[in-house]
């Protein structure tokens, strides 16, 4: 996905594009990571570690799922299977982004992303020039990741005013020996969690993020089922 | 001192002032019965020109508490990476080398320069020595949007708006660090020539007493010279400078790149600074009077600015160069101007401020020592840095092989040289400068700032072949390999100084 084509969506232009809904690696599936918006923590974290991570365009903390150790590493992904019972809202767009025109939202497409095509998959429009029922569905991902992202936004600002982020680095030793270093994560600081007082806990739990604190915590947990999965996929190879 | 209580009294609100009193009240905001009082004129304007710093003012600031995200949004500040001299070897167009703020590669372990000897055709010292003089090159900044705050990939410091960091640091002191604020002139000093200051008198707030006085007033030096008349070790026959006329230029272009290293530019009677802040760039001549005339520096400087220079107003600055016989007196002390001057070749202003507050601020006597050990400690321990910037300065100039005018030979003649300089330079012609040379804990220049300068200026030293050097030998050749190899990675993922700033001003950095 480094090329970019991106055009207001409408129903000339693009009345004839399908997307593609099916898993690949030649898909934009092969991917080590996504964005993942509060209130998908509680879902996602049965499958993923869920960490922070900081934007490599403007330094901001996000929170993400991690799908494997190394760049272009999903180890969730075989085949055109994504062996997990949720994919976060973020990874499952697509093609689509959200933009601006003269304040107001509206969809924009990347035509070069690699589900983008004139023959294959769900069409986006009716005959008629209506929405159709995938796109219907993409509209509402589309808002509420919108809205996931404001939540995001506000959920980092209250970790960092409580000192509650921390960065890790996790080694990984595998069968075969050979160790990987995840850098460039970030968690809930447990010391300082530990440390907050009642009246600072209950303003954390009234704004819901006490759960998603936790949800986090749970969450690493998939670390080892993470280094499980990576370990079979070596002894395949 | 006791326990009881210390009043410190700052006289004097400019950088030296505000900085030593962040410096002291971050010390002691916890400690009780110490209140800090800055006494600041209204009248007086500071000698704001583009500064440079010292990696060192990073911890400075965290120190204090100031983020680093304001001190880049509030001081038009930008990343400082080093120097870079141009025509101080023999004035030819090529003529440049670097002092990278990041030390030679593995100069913990040993020094790299007998290995780099044989390679000295094909690369200079710099950059076979450190991934840094690229990053100058190509105009990098020496970190990421995503490296915390005051934490980097490459070392800096910063170049700032002196004017505009002094009001960040008073909003702080008075907001967050309880430093008392007094507006007001000091029109005379209580206490007799031969005893301690008892208190100081103001216009308007009356006496002002205390237990210990800075003296911040700059060139005036209120306490230490009028009071004290304590004078000046002149450095004048060391050091030729007398003059400066410094001028802003504003950016032709807002998307201007800003340089990452101070350009520092030799010409015939002096050298010109060039110091990029975000809006604009700080520029000066600093010349010997003794060897041109005001007229030619001006046109020396236009001409360095080219087409902008005509209609930029310059302001002319006298140079006093020289620092004080004793630095802190019965129960005085003197930090910035007031304290010694030297022309800012190397940018030591700021950083010798921040190495005298924090000696007050960490040896101050807080119960049972006598105050005069800490006073005889801190002038020895100043006046040895003083003579080491001065050694330092000089060595820029002596081994200079220009010789288009009497200003670059004068400046070679054997008794404007200091002993203490003419003792290394021998030396160090059959020997590397190295810690052997400057075994303090604490240098204000380690060995490799004197290896820097000293090779970069094309110097050689005629070593004896040694155990202790073949050693390293393939180790050498690792860290040379390793040494390119980072700085052709660091050049394609590190963002170009104007670009981070305005990422800064937009996102701001994280703390962690």
């Amino acid at each position: 996905m480094s090329q970019m084509k991106v055009e207001s969506l409408n129903n000339i232009d693009h009345k004839d594009v399908r997307i593609d809904t099916t898993k690949g690696a030649s898909l934009g599936d092969k991917v080590m990571l996504s964005m993942l918006t509060l209130p998908e923590f509680r879902t996602a974290q049965a499958y993923y570690p869920v960490v922070l991570h900081k934007n490599a365009q403007t330094g901001e903390f996000y929170p993400v799922a991690l799908f494997g150790f190394e760049a272009e590493e999903n180890l969730f992904l075989q085949g055109d299977q994504w062996q997990a019972g949720y994919i976060p809202l973020y990874q499952q767009r697509g093609p689509f982004l959200i933009g601006q025109s003269n304040g107001q939202r509206v969809i924009h497409i990347n035509m070069q992303h690699p589900r983008v095509n004139l023959d294959k998959g769900e069409p986006l429009f009716l005959e008629y020039g209506g929405y159709s029922p995938y796109l219907e569905q993409l509209v509402s991902v589309l808002e509420t990741l919108h809205q996931g992202v404001e939540m995001n936004n506000h959920f980092i600002a209250a970790l960092l005013e409580l000192n509650l982020i921390e960065s890790f680095s996790l080694e990984v030793q595998l069968d075969n020996h050979a160790k990987h270093q995840l850098l460039g994560f970030y968690t809930v600081n447990e010391k300082n969690l530990s440390e907050l007082s009642a009246e600072q806990l209950a303003g954390l739990n009234q704004q819901g993020y006490l759960e998603a604190i936790y949800m986090m915590l749970a969450s690493q947990s998939q670390f080892a089922k993470l280094v499980a999965m990576k370990n079979a996929q070596l002894a395949l190879t | 001192m006791g326990n009881a209580q210390c009043n410190i009294v700052i006289v004097g609100g400019g950088s030296a002032g505000w900085l030593t009193a962040g410096i002291l009240a971050a010390e002691y905001l916890h400690t009780p019965g110490i209140h800090i009082t800055l006494i600041e004129s209204s009248d007086i304007s500071s000698i704001g020109v583009g500064e440079g710093t010292w990696p060192s003012m990073r911890t400075t600031l965290q120190r204090i508490g100031i983020s680093e995200t304001d001190l880049i949004r509030c001081c038009n500040a930008s990343f400082k990476q080093g120097s870079l001299f141009r025509q101080w070897r023999n004035n030819d167009a090529q003529d440049l080398y670097h002092h990278p703020f990041s030390p030679p590669v593995a100069a913990a372990e040993f020094d790299i320069y007998p290995h780099w000897q044989p390679y000295q055709q094909q690369i200079d010292f710099a950059h076979a020595v450190s991934p840094q003089p690229r990053l100058i090159e190509a105009g990098l900044a020496p970190k990421q949007i995503s490296t915390p705050e005051y934490a980097f990939v490459c070392n800096y410091g910063y170049h700032l708006d002196a004017g505009k960091f002094v009001e960040l640091l008073r909003r702080h002191c008075t907001d967050k660090l309880a430093v008392r604020h007094i507006i007001d002139n000091v029109i005379a000093v209580h206490g007799q020539p031969d005893a301690p200051i008892r208190a100081v008198q103001t216009e308007q707030h009356g006496e002002i007493s205390g237990e210990l006085f800075i003296d911040c007033s700059g060139f005036a030096a209120l306490l230490i010279e009028q009071h004290f008349k304590i004078g000046l070790h002149q450095q004048n026959k060391v050091l030729f400078n007398d003059t400066a006329l410094a001028v802003q230029v504003p950016y032709t272009d807002p998307q201007q790149p800003i340089a990452s290293a101070t350009l520092s530019s030799a010409r015939q009677a002096g050298w010109i600074w060039d110091i990029g802040l975000q809006n604009r760039r700080g520029v000066g001549y600093v010349y010997s009077s003794a060897h041109t005339s005001d007229e030619a520096a001006q046109q020396t400087l236009s001409k360095y600015i080219g087409e902008q220079g005509q209609d930029l107003s310059f302001r002319k600055i006298p140079i006093r160069s020289g620092y004080r016989q004793k630095l802190w007196h019965h129960n005085c002390v003197a930090i910035g101007l007031s304290a010694g001057f030297v022309e800012p070749l190397e940018a030591s202003a700021l950083v010798l401020i921040e190495l005298s507050a924090r000696f007050v601020a960490e040896q101050l006597p807080l119960k049972g020592t006598d105050l005069s050990l800490v006073r005889d400690r801190f002038n020895s321990t100043f006046a040895y840095r003083w003579q080491q910037i001065v050694d330092f300065l000089k060595l820029h100039y002596v081994l200079s092989s220009r010789d288009d005018s009497d200003y670059w030979q004068d400046n070679r003649q054997p008794d404007s040289i200091p002993d203490s300089l003419q003792h290394l330079l021998t030396f160090w012609q059959h020997n590397m400068p190295s810690r052997y040379d400057f075994p303090h804990a604490e240098e204000m220049f380690p060995s490799a700032s004197f290896q820097y300068i000293y090779y970069g200026m094309g110097k050689h030293s005629q070593l004896t072949a040694r155990q202790s050097i073949q050693r390293y030998q393939q180790r050498a050749q690792e860290e040379f390999r390793q040494t390119a190899q980072k700085a052709r990675q660091l050049v394609s993922q590190l963002p170009g100084n104007r670009a981070l700033i305005e990422k800064i001003q937009a996102h701001g950095l994280q703390t962690l």
